[in-house]
C-alpha cells in the first residue's frame, strides 16, 4: 500500500464521511421534488387519493430514515449504509406504483376522459425517484467501502500497538 | 530565520488618543519576548500592530529585513493565540487545527501529517475527535496553540493566553508553553499583565506603562536592576517598599530609620550628598537586624517563607508601611516589634524617578 493511501485511510479516523452524507441529503431533496410533483395532478380517483395519502406517509418515513442514515454513514457505521441501499431499492420500486399506474389511468370529468398524470409530469416523477435512488445507492456503496477500509485500518493500528 | 525589528512605532487612534509611543525593539531569531505592564499600557495594542490587526500610525516593522508595515495580517506569516481561544465550537479538535491549512487549500494528506505532529507535541492526540466544549480550558488553549503550530509561522504571538485559566492550570500551561518554545525554537512574543509569567517565560522582558517602554532586559535585569520606580514597583511580588530618604555623610536618613551605606553604595550616591532620594527595598531583602524597627500588623505563613506586614517605627502612616519576606516559619503577633536590616538597596532619583546607578 502506498504512503499516500495509508494517510488517506488514517485521515478517516478524524474526518467524517461527507460524501455519503451529502449524497443522502441529495436523495432526500430529490424525494421532496417527487413529493411536490405528484400533487400537480388536480384530477384523481378514489384509488389515487388513497395512494397519494400512503405516499405522503411513506415520504415522511423515508425522510426520517434517510436523515438518520446520513448521520450513521457520516460516522462510518456500516449498518446504515445497508439501510440506505434498502431505501434506494424502495425508491426504484415506487416508480411502478404512483407514476406508472397513474400514467395509464384515466378519469371521466363532465363526460370527458382525462389522463390522471400527463407524460411530462410522469417523466419528472420518474426522474426524481431515480435520482433519489441513485444517490442512496452511491451513498450506500461509498459508505460500505469506506467503513470497511477504516475498520481494517483500525485493526492494523491495533495490531501494531497504536 | 525569523528576526523581527520594531522601529519607532506609534499608535494614534482616530480620536487623537496615542496608545503607544516610540516602541523600539529588535527580536532575535528564536527569542521569547514578553510584553508586560498594567491594563491599558499599550502592550496588546503593540502586539496587534505587529500581527497586522491594528494599523501602525508611525514607524516601521521589519521581518527578516523585509518591511511588512503595510502588509495585511494574512500575509505576515505570523500566528496569534488569543485569550479566549477562538475555536470553532461545531468543529472537532482535528478540524479546528486543520482549518487554516484547509482554507489555504493545502493537500489533505500534508494537513493530516502536520495536525498529527502538532497534536503529538501538545499531547492532544487522544482528543482529536472531541469538540472544544468537551475539553478543559488548558486543553482548549493547547488546541489554539496547535492551530498556530500547524501553520509553521515565522513568529508566534500570544495575547494573554493564560488569563482565562485557574491558577493551577495556568502554572501547568505556562510550563507547556516554555517546553513548546524550547522544542520549536520559534520566535515568540507574549503579552501578559502577570509578572510571574513574564519572569518565568521570557528571554527578555519589555516592561510598558502608559504606552511607553520603561525597560527592556532579561528577567534578572528587570528584577535586580530596575530602570526606574515604575519597573521596580511592577516587578516583584510583594512589591518593593519605597521610602523618601536623605543622603547625609555616608548614611541614609529616613523618618523612622538611619542606615549606613557601604562603599559601593556611597560611590553610587556620590552626586546626591544632602539631597533627597527614593530608597527601594524588596521584601525579600528585609531580614532580622538592627537598622530599623518594624511594628507588625499581620503575619502570613507561606510555608518556606513568612510574609510580615508592619509599620516602621511604630507609626501608622501609609508612607512607613513595610512588607518583609522572612525566611522560615515566623509567628509574629500584631503589635510585636521586630528589629530589621536592609540587605540590598535600590536608589531612585526623586525628580526623574530613574534608578541611580554607578557611573561608568
Amino acid at each position: 500500500m502506498s504512503e499516500d493511501r495509508k494517510i488517506e485511510l488514517d485521515r478517516m479516523r478524524f474526518e467524517k464521511n461527507k460524501t455519503s452524507t451529502n449524497l443522502t441529503y441529495l436523495a432526500i431533496l430529490a424525494d421532496v421534488f417527487f413529493f411536490i410533483c405528484i400533487y400537480q395532478s388536480d384530477v384523481g380517483t378514489w384509488y389515487y387519493n388513497i395512494m397519494i395519502g400512503a405516499s405522503i406517509i411513506y415520504n415522511l418515513i423515508f425522510m426520517l430514515a434517510a436523515f438518520l442514515s446520513s448521520e450513521g454513514v457520516k460516522n462510518y457505521m456500516e449498518g446504515y449504509s445497508w439501510l440506505l441501499g434498502l431505501l434506494g431499492i424502495i425508491q426504484v420500486a415506487r416508480i411502478f406504483i404512483i407514476p406508472v399506474q397513474a400514467l395509464a389511468a384515466t378519469v371521466t370529468i363532465q363526460d370527458q376522459t382525462v389522463q390522471v398524470m400527463g407524460g411530462w409530469q410522469f417523466a419528472r416523477c420518474v426522474i426524481y425517484l431515480l435520482c433519489s435512488a441513485i444517490c442512496c445507492f452511491s451513498a450506500s456503496a461509498i459508505g460500505i467501502r469506506k467503513s470497511r477500509a477504516l475498520n481494517a485500518h483500525l485493526a492494523s493500528l491495533e495490531a501494531e500497538g497504536n | 530565520m525569523s528576526e523581527l525589528s520594531v522601529q519607532h512605532i506609534d499608535k494614534i487612534y482616530d480620536n487623537k488618543v496615542q496608545a503607544v509611543f516610540d516602541f523600539n525593539m529588535d527580536v532575535a531569531d528564536g527569542e521569547f519576548i514578553v510584553l508586560v505592564g498594567p491594563s491599558g499600557c499599550g502592550k496588546s495594542t503593540t502586539l496587534r500592530m505587529i500581527a497586522g490587526l491594528e494599523d501602525i500610525s508611525a514607524g516601521k516593522l521589519l521581518l527578516d529585513g523585509k518591511d511588512i508595515t503595510a502588509t495585511p495580517a494574512k500575509d505576515r506569516d505570523m500566528a496569534m493565540v488569543f485569550q479566549n481561544y477562538a475555536l470553532y465550537g461545531h468543529m472537532t479538535i482535528y478540524e479546528n487545527m486543520a482549518f487554516s491549512l484547509t482554507m489555504r487549500k493545502e493537500n489533505p494528506n500534508v494537513i493530516h501529517k502536520k495536525v498529527l505532529a502538532a497534536a503529538e507535541i501538545l499531547g492532544l492526540t487522544s482528543q482529536l475527535n472531541k469538540k472544544p466544549s468537551q475539553l478543559s480550558g488548558g486543553q482548549r488553549q493547547r488546541v489554539a496553540m496547535g492551530r498556530s503550530i500547524v501553520r509553521n509561522p515565522k513568529v508566534f504571538l500570544f495575547d494573554e493566553p493564560l488569563s482565562n485559566l485557574d491558577a493551577k492550570l495556568r502554572g501547568a500551561t505556562r510550563r507547556e508553553i516554555l517546553l513548546l518554545h524550547k522544542r520549536l525554537s520559534a520566535t515568540m512574543l507574549y503579552v501578559t499583565h502577570d509578572q510571574t509569567e513574564a519572569l518565568t517565560l521570557a528571554d527578555r522582558i519589555v516592561c510598558m506603562s502608559m504606552g511607553h517602554v520603561q525597560q527592556i532586559g532579561t528577567p534578572l535585569e528587570l528584577y535586580d536592576s530596575p530602570a526606574n520606580l515604575f519597573v521596580a514597583s511592577f516587578i516583584g511580588l510583594p512589591p518593593m517598599n519605597f521610602y523618601d530618604v536623605k543622603v547625609q555623610e555616608g548614611e541614609l536618613l529616613g523618618e523612622q530609620f538611619r542606615v549606613k551605606l557601604n562603599e559601593e553604595e556611597k560611590s553610587r550616591l556620590q552626586g546626591y550628598e544632602g539631597k533627597e532620594i527614593t530608597l527601594g527595598i524588596r521584601p525579600e531583602d528585609v531580614a532580622p537586624g538592627d537598622e530599623a524597627n518594624m511594628t507588625v500588623f499581620s503575619n502570613e505563613n507561606l510555608g518556606m517563607n513568612t510574609l510580615v506586614h508592619g509599620h516602621l517605627g511604630g507609626t501608622k502612616k501609609a508612607t512607613d508601611k513595610i512588607s518583609a519576606k522572612m525566611r522560615g516559619w515566623c509567628n509574629y503577633k500584631a503589635g510585636d516589634t521586630v528589629g530589621i536590616s536592609f540587605h540590598r538597596k535600590h536608589f531612585f532619583d526623586k525628580e526623574t524617578t530613574n534608578a541611580i546607578r554607578k557611573e561608568a
